[in-house]
């Protein structure tokens, strides 16, 4: 696989995981630019559909945190 | 700093080269003289700290001006003097740590290892100094420059030993005048030893060295116990006399007295001064200025029955600075300072509102997407590295999208109005906003649909700022294809948006109280006052509850002439209904809409409400140890207290007394401190002494919790020669009858002998035990712990208050709780209470919550099983009888039986499953 090629597709909840997200850019934390994140209004809205369709479009790995 | 300008994207400080210490961080750091408070402070708008910045001291630099693209740098600020004309006032000034620099004894002045638990705490923040790595030397702002920096740094090493020691500038006259205790010490020790150790990993060795513990808080005994027994803390009861340090390791050594009377010499890689909390001379006079008088110890004076009001009338106080404590009840405090300033200004309620004009809202069902696309520059944040106008041509190639524009600030009020006239003059229908956080700036957006009359779901945000462009600063061009996905994304998402409706929540501004003891009594004469309509219901034939069998409170006031007092308030107010004799049968319906049942011996009414305040209390355990029942000089405290109020003769003939404390409380059946009973014990010894000077008054307990200005009482009780001994519980006191005599025997903890005290009294401190009423946890779905009391919403934030909306809670049925904690809490149930009942007229749900296509849906149950906050139900009457319905009111968002619906019957509006499908799919496009 190629390192730069990676995606990883994030769940994150609204409340603490997003927010988290937000506070890693306010203190200036730089981190690979390879996951792409979607918002949820929580951790209990995902759905094992959510991942496996991540993963057929071609996700490496799916992130999913709350 | 123009705050209204400024954007928070922190380019000041980037160059800024006046530096102090950063207080947020324990000066472990410096800060910029340009700063922002905090990261996560909000508003995220910069200030200028004019002792540092050379501009404002020597005129020179001005680099922040040059660099701020959003012009919001003002040198020319001026101190300003503002006028408010105010009804009541709440004073919350807060505390300041204690400064351990002048105990020579501790060297943390010279010690670079000794530091104080605030230091600590931010070495084990993530977002502290060291982000959350423990180490040795914190306190060195390392300057690689600097050559004794730089030997020290080479020595920086993780701990494997480190020491607390509590009680540093509190329960201590003898180095500084603190003689109170600081109540929150005990337990931030024990949970930084526990994070430590989750830290560090397991392996290292946690001591605290203490005086008594004090852990009576709600769930604070379980906490003590499993960090003793799970996490392999050591709590050593000693009071360390001084630090010694190696010159060579900069390693502490220190000396110390165990229980057993042995010297122990041992070292440590780090030690911690549990500091205690202290009001500031600035707030004392400040205090002064407001005419409202303090303790000797210097916080508010207040009564235990008006327990946030000051001296002054108007003027009412909350936090630390009204007494010392921990975040629960600060936060009640701060409810029931609310709740007490609103009481004095309810006249005036509603007379300085304004109405807001409303917009009429376009109707865009059944259109074709036009979206409009608006990417922000942020000034430099977003642009510096990603490629904006790159993004927007890129914008405009994705489906639906009719326009997309490039903004300099798309939050500031000139883009706003421009994107009010874009929407009007292209027929926009959905917008996406490509720019910071929806946490923040979302409701702003949404205002601006509003304006320009669409439907403010129509609306979809997306990340390119915190998420992107501020954490891949080094990779312009990855940023720049991030930033164009997540578009892609969003774009595809706000197609799918559809106007919502956010419904009107009618609610019923009838409140009921459960329970007419003080915190229930309290509740209900503060809705009254507030002009709502209260029924008080009480199971037992009169008010009052438990603190009928009080004598007197911990600052001596009198119990019955106040309580007497409230009855009379209580019955005497039109707004409130007393019903006595009477039990709740059952409950029905929702915040806002709730119906019960009310029985009494003779009848039964039906009674409809919007508000439930819960307040049913706890009551004295009847002791099955220590032979009571068998002698009837063995009473309970509550029983001593009715000798009290009956000036019993039997008081003048004793000749010694004993208490024996913890019975029923802090033991494996019941493994929580039950508060109030190590108070008032200490209390009534010192009432035994006050009457008979001579008399013999020995209390036998394991930890003396006279937490905050209690200790008081306990030094006093000791001045007047009240016997304290120790005994731990697997060796607990034993009392013997023999002959006539009352006998209590156990090993004294100092002499390490047995000791046979002969008794005329034998005092137990019984634990208090809640009701544990599950059917009434039932009616209104809240729960129980395993103990029975009731369990808030939040341990910390919420603590009056339960998950259920419209349901609150207060008094000792929450915890066990002294007169003052009870009624402040009456009061914060209120406040909180009223936040809703104030609403009356403005309360909608929000647009974002589930709704069920019935034709889908398999009645299977899943929904109504899952929810936490009973939102689902199965529907009773219609077309769709047996199939899933939601309420709206109480509907929360979160899609859990969304996700969980087999049927694919439930949508979660905002967040449905073909929306998030359609994020993924956008994203698979570019994979």
């Amino acid at each position: 696989m190629n390192d730069k090629d990676i995606k990883i597709v994030s769940f994150l909840c609204n409340w603490c995981s997003y927010g988290a997200a937000d506070l890693a850019g306010v203190s200036r934390m730089e981190y690979p630019a390879d996951i792409r994140v979607i918002r949820i209004p929580c951790s209990g809205r995902m759905s094992p559909k959510f991942v496996l369709s991540a993963f057929r479009e071609g996700a490496d790995a799916v992130w999913v945190s709350g | 700093m123009d705050v209204n300008l400024c954007v928070g994207c922190g380019a000041c400080t980037e160059k800024c080269p006046g530096k102090f210490d950063d207080g947020y961080n324990a000066d472990l750091k410096q800060r910029t003289a340009i700063y922002v408070e905090y990261p996560q402070a909000v508003p995220l708008k910069y200030a200028i700290n004019p002792d540092v910045c050379l501009k404002l001291t020597k005129d020179k630099c001005g680099i922040c001006e040059e660099v701020c693209p959003a012009k919001a740098i003002d040198y020319t600020q001026k101190e300003e003097r503002i006028t408010l004309n105010a009804g009541s006032i709440i004073f919350s000034p807060g505390f300041k740590p204690f400064d351990p620099s002048r105990f020579d004894n501790y060297q943390y002045a010279n010690f670079p290892n000794v530091v104080t638990s605030m230091e600590f705490e931010r070495i084990l923040s993530a977002t502290g100094p060291t982000m959350g790595h423990v180490t040795t030397f914190p306190k060195l702002p390392l300057n690689p420059k600097k050559k004794q920096d730089k030997l020290l740094a080479e020595k920086r090493k993780d701990p494997k030993k480190i020491a607390w020691f509590q009680c540093v500038g509190s329960r201590d006259i003898n180095k500084c005048d603190n003689a109170y205790c600081s109540s929150v010490c005990c337990m931030y020790a024990i949970k930084e030893a526990m994070i430590a150790k989750e830290h560090a990993g397991g392996n290292l060795d946690c001591s605290i060295f203490f005086m008594d513990m004090r852990t009576p808080g709600k769930e604070f005994e379980k906490y003590y116990e499993n960090a003793k027994k799970k996490h392999g803390i050591k709590f050593i009861r000693s009071r360390v006399h001084s630090v010694t340090e190696n010159s060579e390791t900069h390693d502490l050594n220190i000396r110390y007295v165990d229980e057993k009377g042995q010297i122990i010499n041992d070292t440590f890689d780090m030690i911690v001064l549990s500091v205690g909390l202290e009001i500031t001379q600035e707030t004392k006079e400040f205090a002064q200025k407001l005419g409202i008088e303090l303790t000797p110890s210097g916080f508010c004076k207040t009564s235990s029955f008006e327990p946030v009001t000051s001296s002054r009338d108007g003027i009412y106080v909350s936090g630390v600075f009204n007494k010392p404590k921990d975040i629960p009840e600060s936060v009640l405090d701060a409810s029931a300072a609310a709740s007490a300033a609103g009481d004095a200004l309810s006249a005036a309620r509603n007379t300085l509102t304004k109405a807001v004009e409303k917009i009429p809202e376009i109707n865009v069902v059944g259109d074709r997407p036009k979206i409009g696309v608006f990417i922000c520059d942020c000034g430099s944040n977003i642009k510096g590295v990603v490629d904006c106008a790159g993004v927007t041509e890129y914008a405009k190639t994705l489906p639906y999208v009719e326009f997309a524009d490039e903004a300099m600030y798309a939050c500031s009020q000139d883009a706003q109005n421009k994107m009010v006239e874009y929407i009007k003059e292209k027929n926009l229908n959905r917008i996406v906003v490509a720019a910071c956080t929806p946490k923040t700036h979302e409701p702003l957006f949404q205002e601006t649909l509003t304006n320009a009359g669409l439907n403010k779901y129509l609306f979809e945000m997306t990340n390119i700022r915190n998420h992107n462009s501020w954490v891949h600063k080094s990779n312009p061009e990855i940023a720049t294809q991030k930033a164009k996905d997540l578009v892609r994304m969003a774009v595809a998402k706000a197609a799918l948006a559809e106007p919502l409706k956010e419904e009107k929540i009618n609610v019923n501004d009838t409140v009921m109280v459960i329970g007419g003891g003080l915190a229930g009594m309290t509740s209900a004469k503060s809705l009254a006052l507030q002009g709502y309509k209260t029924h008080l219901i009480e199971k037992k034939d009169k008010l009052g509850g438990e603190a009928h069998k009080l004598y007197k409170t911990s600052q001596g006031e009198d119990v019955q002439t106040h309580l007497n007092e409230l009855i009379k308030e209580i019955e005497s107010n039109a707004n409130i209904t007393v019903h006595c004799n009477t039990t709740l049968e059952n409950v029905d319906g929702f915040v806002g809409n709730f119906k019960s049942t009310l029985k009494t011996d003779t009848t039964s009414f039906a009674l409809e409400y919007g508000v439930a305040v819960l307040a049913t209390g706890a009551k004295a355990l009847v002791p099955t140890e220590y032979e009571y029942g068998n002698d009837d000089r063995i009473i309970t405290s509550l029983d001593l207290d009715k000798m009290f109020k009956e000036n019993d003769a039997k008081l003048d003939q004793l000749n010694s007394a004993v208490f024996i404390q913890c019975v029923g409380s802090r033991q494996p059946d019941r493994p929580y401190c039950s508060r109030v009973c190590c108070t008032h014990s200490v209390d009534n010894a010192i009432e035994l002494k006050k009457r008979k000077p001579g008399i013999d008054v020995f209390i036998l307990y394991r930890d003396i919790r006279t937490y905050g200005e209690r200790e008081l009482l306990y030094k006093k009780a000791r001045e007047l020669g009240v016997i304290f001994i120790r005994y731990d519980r697997e060796q607990k006191p034993e009392v013997v009858l023999d002959k006539g005599k009352l006998l209590v025997k156990l090993n004294d903890h100092v002499l390490n002998q047995p000791v046979e005290i002969e008794a005329d009294l034998l005092t137990l401190a019984t634990a208090l035990v809640p009701r544990k009423d599950e059917k009434l946890a039932n009616f209104f779905k809240v729960p129980l712990n395993d103990e029975g009391f009731f369990v808030e919403k939040h341990a910390k934030l919420g603590p009056a208050e339960f998950a259920t909306s419209g349901v609150f809670v207060c008094g000792s049925g929450h915890y066990p709780k002294p007169v003052n904690e009870a009624i402040t809490q009456g009061r914060a149930a209120a406040s909180r209470a009223l936040t809703l009942l104030a609403k009356k007229d403005n309360l909608f749900t929000s647009g974002t919550i589930a709704n069920v296509d019935s034709m889908k849906c398999s009645q299977c149950g899943v929904c109504v099983a899952i929810c936490p906050y009973s939102a689902p139900r199965f529907a009773t009457e219609g077309r769709f009888a047996g199939k899933a319905e939601i309420n709206a009111v109480l509907c929360k968002g979160c899609g859990l039986c969304v996700a969980s619906c087999r049927s694919g019957a439930l949508h979660l509006r905002g967040f449905d499953t073909h929306q998030i499908f359609s994020q993924i799919f956008a994203l698979g496009e570019a994979v």
